[in-house]
Parts: C-alpha cells; structure tokens; sequence
C-alpha cells in the first residue's frame, strides 16, 4: 500500500491514478491529531466545548486559545494546526465586516462557512486573478457556530473544503469516541444547560487528562446574547454540574 | 464641478441642466489660456419621485431623455425593477430611478443588478431593500472621485412589509424617508410633497396663536390617495420645466409583487 | 581591454556601432488622448418604417470649416443585417469600422446567428462608454438601424459619453434639430412609424437630407441611403442596401436676396 502511494503524495496538485489527493487526505490526518472540539446545536443557541491540553504545568491556561469570536453572532472552535486557523479566522472576520459594510446586515453563517471553504484549495498554483496563499493545504478542522435568521446552526469545515450543517458533531484526537456518544445523547429539545453538560460530559470521557474547569473552554452562541466565551466563574459552574464518577 | 450637482439655480442659470448663457472666463480676463478639456458628463433632464405608503411604496419618473433644448427621445424609462431572477424582472421585489447623466443611470442600474444575483447566488436568499440600499451607497461611494452623476432613488418594502424609500446624492449619502422627488423639477416637486405627504406648513384651524398652534396629525396616506399626488405632481412639473415630460412611468410596490403603469404627459 | 566597465558585456562598439539609446528613451511626450475631433462628418438621419428601417448620411468629411473629404461613405453594413450611421471624428468611425469588420468575420466562424442590431447597439455603447470613462472618447454619435431578437425593426443611438436612446426617428448633430421635428411630423410613434411603407419612409428621409443641405454649412449634396429590410422578407433578399443619392431640383434663388450676414455691406 504504501508503495501506490509513493510517486502521488508530494504534487499537491496531483491525483493518483485512484483519483485521490494524498495531501489533503494527510491533512485530515493531522486533525485526528488535535486536541478534541465538540459543537452542539440546540434551538436556543450552539454550544462550542474544547479541550486545551495543558501540557505542564508552568503553561498560563489562559493563553490556550482554541475557541475564537469571528463576528459578535459567529464564532468557531478549531482542532489541528492552530497556527493555520489563525489565517482562516482572519479571513472569516474580514469577510463578515466587509458584508456588514457593504449589505448592513449580518453575514448568515453558511455564506461564512462558504468563505472559509473558498480559502481551502488556495494552495499550489492559482487559478487565475486569485493569489496563491499557501504551499500546502490547511491542517485544521472548523466547528463553526452562529446564529442568523435561520436561527442556530453548526457547521464542521474540512482542510478538502468541503462543510456540512451537523446537529452534534466532535472533531480531534477524541472524535470518533466523542461522536459516538453525542449520537446516543442527542435530541432535538435540548436546552443550552442541557447541551452545556453533554459536551462537558462527552470532552470528559475522551480527554487523557482529569477534566477541570481550567482545562476545558466553553462558548455560546445564542441569540440574545451574540457569542461569548464562559467565565471561569462560569465553567466552574457547569463543571460542578456534572454528574460525578 | 460644484455646479454641476447643485440643485441651487444660482450657481446654474434658470436651474436647466445647461447654461445657454454666455459667461466671462476670469482666466482669460487675465490673459491666461482656458483649458478646453472632454467633459465626461451630461445632464439628461427628467425627473423622479417616490412615496412610502403603510404597506405599499410607490416610484415614479418621466421618460423624457433630453440634452439642451433637444429632445432626444419621448421614451426612455428612468424607472426599473432590481434583483429578479429571470430577464423580465418579473418577481422583483425592488425598483430603482436614476435621473442625471443616463449613462451613468444605466451602468449603476446594472451593476445593482449584477450585485443582486450576485447575492443570491452567494446567501441563497433575495437582496432585502435595506441590503440592497447599503450595496447601492457603496457603490456610488466607490466612485467618489469620477462620480456617477445620478440621483438615485431606490424602493421597496421593509421586512416588516412598510413602504421603504431610500435616496440618494450621486455619491453615495443615503436616507430612508417617507418621499423624495430627484432631478431637474426636484426643487418643483419636493416642496409640494412636503406639504402633502409630510403636512408640512398644515395646522388644525382655529388651533390658536403663534406656538399653541397645533400641527396636523401625520398619518400614512393610502395607495389612491399616493397615485393622485403623483399625477399631479408631475403635472405640475410638466408646465413649469421644459426638461419633463411626454410621458409618466409609475411603479407600484405591493406585497403582490411590482405593478408597473404608463401614463401620457404633455408632450410640448 | 575596454577598461570602463559600463561597456563589457555588450557587442563592442568598433564593430557593431555604438548603441543607439533612443530605442530606450522613453516617450518624449505623454500619452494624449483625443480631446475634440477634427476631421468631422455631420447629420446622419433614419427613420423606421414598416418593414424595416432608412437611414442617410452625406458623403462629405469636413476639416473644420474646409470640405475637404468630399466621397466618404458615413454609412457602415454590418452582417447584412444592420447599418450603422457615423457622425462625428472620422478617424475614430475608421477605427470603429475595423474593429467591427473583425468583429464580424470572428462571429461568422461561430455557430450562432449573427449579431443583430440590437446586439451591435449593446456592444457599442458598452465600448463608447468604457473609453469615455478612461477620458479617451470615441467622438462619435452613431445610429444603428436593423432587426431586434423578436425580428422587429430597431433603430437606436449610442453617443461618445454612452448615452443610449432609441426613438421611432432618429437624427445626429444639426439634423437633430432640422430633420426630426419633419420625421416625427409623419412619425411620432412606433405606431404611426409602423404604418409608413417604404416609399414614404424614404421620401421623408430625402426630404429631410434636402433640408439638411440648404442649412447646414457642412453638409453635401452627395449622399448614401440605406433601406434595411428583413433578410427573408422580399423578393431577392434583403438585407441591407446602400445607394448613392443626389440632392437635385433645388433652388437657391433666394440666396441673393438674404443682407445683413457675413461681409456683405449692402
């Protein structure tokens, strides 16, 4: 197997004769990789959940920062390469101002999703009249969560471009454990607190580490309320919600 | 160019989108040589007005397209719906005027347009008149140092279903109002409209004196009520500027969809 | 050895002569852009009818007050399905004429009908708008006559600012004031213009070029005349055809009775 691989992985604008891109398929390798980030969608608001891996101790919790505000009703949680997320961010909150400027209203959180996508096949050579932006694709995966007149949505964007509406979804080291357990957990009527606690829950059963309230992040996106990321007054509340085991 | 976008008969002659009369250059008073440079613009005459109505907005312009004393063409509608989706503009929810310098109306016109399915194509969702009147100052801003030289009106209902009507100067200020009237008879029409769709200047008789004089009760006029004022409105305007007439484009906007009407003016 | 180092490296002078910088130099003068016409051609006049559309223009291309072109042709066929009528700059109808003749032989190898009238008119003044946006006009005012996709009559102007307009009768430059007031006389709308045979059509249209040549300083006696008509709609064909007309039985006896302009004293 690996020797099929070997002459098609390297041009990233090249696909094998199975018709496959071998460096996009690696780059979602590399989210498996990132920390676990779990989205869930209630018809109240989302619910976005990280864990933050706190390697040592000396590490100031604070400064971990995996969950972002894109627009005061969209933000995202990311798991992957930071770093690359940070570009996508960028270019996200740009595109939403720029709409703002141009329409006076907000940007609706699938044309946002839409925008970041746009971004993922910028690498290799461009097509013609956009930039070349990057030599390889993105190493991150998007948990996108807003509210708009549609009320609120979820949406999980790959390194391949491609993005899809889910009403629960985990992405990271923990997704496949984690998205098992959001299958069994999820229904349609549950309330913020109740979705406060799954994704606090389902992050516990995953993460290596204890959870507490320093090491995990929570964010709402709600429609009062726009997107706000919890206090640790906040996370110490929920966190001492769960039940114990 | 100051003169150029001013509405104040001062600073253009007798308020004609030309001057016919001769003028002494100050520079060559001074013995120094008169640039003669391509002038871009020219002003087309006509004229436009729009009504906010509760539940309905109505958009109205002549289709005289003149250049000087000539009349180029009796019919050349200043009035178009925005943002269908199909090349009749049939299920547009929005209509748009321009009256200045037609070339210019033309090409901003299409560029909404575009800007329109554009946007549709994009959200998945019409352009909302509030939207599509931020988009349309924009774009006239873009311009601001080679202007479109149009005066724009754009209408629509609001998402509550209220008449909106936003307008515009050619480069890019905007404001919601409940009327205004553009071009050449602007400063015709405007007064008028003030009176009798603001009650501007109108009292309860017998209210009393000097500040216990109580104003008439502001109330949205109805749709039969609107069409009238505008006839008469461009009547109006007909007799007094020689700019407007031969013919009066009427759109209406309802929550049923845009209903166009064409009505002859005197064409002398 | 050359010891100046500013020569190595190139073909030596004794041999090959000295390089002559003015290939390097840049423009000595701006770009300029054209700022008023010169060589101009006056009035072109149509007037649509029935089953088709007139359309004349002398054959004069002033220079200044000199009449100094006295057979050129200001009507321009394109496809056989349109004409096209130029006042203004003649180079600038030259250089639109070209353009337009590639423009033809490129869409006669594609597999669509070819562009009608209405088509042409579009195109046009999207080009005269564009180069009047860049301040480098095409100084021209040019009527375009023939069909439209539903295959009825067109006629419609497109000056050099990009202004379009379409009217049962059109005229450029003085005919704008001499001939459409005689044109709208017979047709004031499509309605009436839709009634006019092509007899009458074109007896308006001479009229109006008579006309024309007793007031307008710059015009000619020699002029083109060109009747548009549906490719399939008469017998032998068609099309555009373009003949060669001259103003004749005019008087100008009164002439010698008008005092009081130019250098006449008594």
């Amino acid at each position: 197997m690996f020797m099929a691989r070997s002459e098609y992985d390297r041009g990233i604008n090249t696909f094998s004769p199975e018709g496959r891109l071998f460096q996009v398929e690696y780059s979602l390798e590399a989210i498996k990789l990132g920390s676990t980030a779990i989205g869930v969608a209630t018809s109240s608001g989302v619910i976005l959940g990280v864990e933050k891996r706190v390697t040592s101790t000396l590490i100031e919790t604070s400064s971990v920062e995996k969950i972002v505000e894109i627009d005061r009703h969209i933000g995202c949680a990311m798991s992957g390469l930071q770093a690359d997320a940070r570009s996508m961010v960028e270019h996200a909150r740009v595109e939403c101002q720029s709409h703002a400027f141009n329409f006076n209203e907000k940007l609706r959180v699938e044309s946002c999703t839409q925008a970041i996508c746009d971004l993922a096949l910028r690498f290799g050579e461009s097509a013609d009249g956009e930039e070349r932006i990057m030599s390889r694709p993105f190493g991150v995966a998007l948990l996108i969560a807003g509210v708009d007149e549609d009320g609120p949505q979820l949406y999980h964007a790959e390194p391949s471009g491609t993005f899809y509406r889910y009403d629960a979804k985990a992405i990271g080291s923990g997704s496949e454990g984690a998205q098992a357990e959001l299958q069994n957990e999820y229904h349609k009527s549950l309330t913020i607190e109740d979705a406060e606690t799954l994704v606090l829950k389902t992050l516990k059963q995953v993460m290596e580490e204890k959870l507490d309230s320093k090491n995990v992040q929570l964010a709402s996106v709600t429609k009062e309320r726009g997107f706000r990321i919890y206090t640790d007054e906040e996370m110490a509340e929920v966190v001492a919600r769960l039940p114990a085991n | 160019m100051s003169a150029l976008f001013s509405q104040n008969p001062l600073m253009n002659g007798p308020n004609y989108s030309f001057s016919d009369t001769p003028v002494s250059h100050p520079n060559e008073a001074h013995g120094e040589l008169r640039e003669h440079r391509f002038n871009p613009y020219t002003d087309n005459g006509g004229s436009t007005l729009a009504i906010a109505g509760a539940d309905f907005a109505i958009v109205a312009g002549d289709t005289r397209l003149t250049s000087g004393y000539s009349i180029h063409t009796r019919y050349s509608p200043k009035v178009f719906k925005i943002g269908g989706t199909t090349a009749d503009q049939k299920d547009a929810t929005i209509v748009l005027s321009v009256v200045g310098f037609a070339a210019d109306g033309t090409a901003l016109r299409e560029r909404l347009d575009a800007a329109c399915k554009m946007y549709r194509y994009r959200h998945g969702k019409p352009m909302s008149v509030n939207a599509a009147a931020k988009r349309l100052s924009t774009m006239l801003y873009q311009k601001r140092f080679f202007p479109y030289y149009v005066y724009a009106i754009l209408a629509g209902l609001d998402e509550e279903g209220k008449g909106a009507v936003y307008s515009y100067d050619p480069v890019g200020s905007y404001e919601r109002e409940m009327c205004r009237a553009g071009g050449a008879a602007a400063s015709l029409i405007m007064p008028f409209l003030d009176n009798q769709v603001n009650f501007k200047n109108q009292h309860i008789p017998g209210s009393g004196e000097g500040h216990a004089i109580q104003e008439r009760e502001k109330k949205p006029l109805l749709r039969e009520q609107v069409e009238i004022l505008v006839k008469d409105a461009f009547d109006g305007a007909v007799e007094r500027h020689i700019e407007v007439g031969d013919g009066l484009q009427m759109m209406v906007i309802t929550s049923q969809g845009v209903e166009e009407h064409y009505l002859p003016l005197k064409k002398d | 050895m050359d010891h100046r180092p500013q020569n190595w490296g190139r073909p030596r002078d004794d041999i090959y002569g000295g390089y002559d910088v003015s290939y390097m130099a840049p423009n000595a003068e701006p770009n300029t852009h054209t700022q008023s016409p010169v060589v101009t051609g006056t009035s072109v006049v149509a007037l649509k009818y029935k089953d088709g559309v007139i359309m004349a223009a002398d054959n004069l291309a002033s220079y200044g007050s000199l009449a100094r072109f006295p057979s050129v042709q200001r009507l321009m066929p394109f496809a056989d399905t349109s004409v096209l009528g130029f006042s203004g700059d003649v180079s600038d109808m030259q250089y639109i004429s070209r353009h337009l003749t590639s423009l033809s032989i490129d869409e006669a190898y594609g597999v669509q009908d070819p562009l009608n009238a209405a088509n042409l008119h579009r195109y046009l003044s999207k080009l005269l708008y564009s180069r009047r946006s860049k301040f480098d006009p095409l100084w021209n005012n040019i009527l375009i006559a023939g069909f439209d996709s539903d295959d009825k009559p067109f006629l419609a102007s497109a000056d050099l600012l990009g202004t379009t307009y379409s009217s049962p009768s059109l005229a450029s430059g003085y005919g704008s004031m001499l001939a459409q007031p005689i044109m709208r006389k017979y047709a004031s709308t499509e309605e009436d213009a839709a009634k006019l045979t092509k007899e009458q059509a074109i007896k308006i249209v001479k009229e109006c070029m008579k006309v024309l040549f007793y007031r307008d300083a710059r015009s000619l006696d020699k002029y083109s005349l060109a009747v548009v008509t549906r490719k399939s709609g008469e017998e032998g064909g068609g099309g555009v055809q373009i003949t060669q007309e001259k103003l004749e039985g005019m008087s100008w006896k009164f002439a010698d009775r008008i005092k009081g302009y130019g250098t006449q004293t008594v």
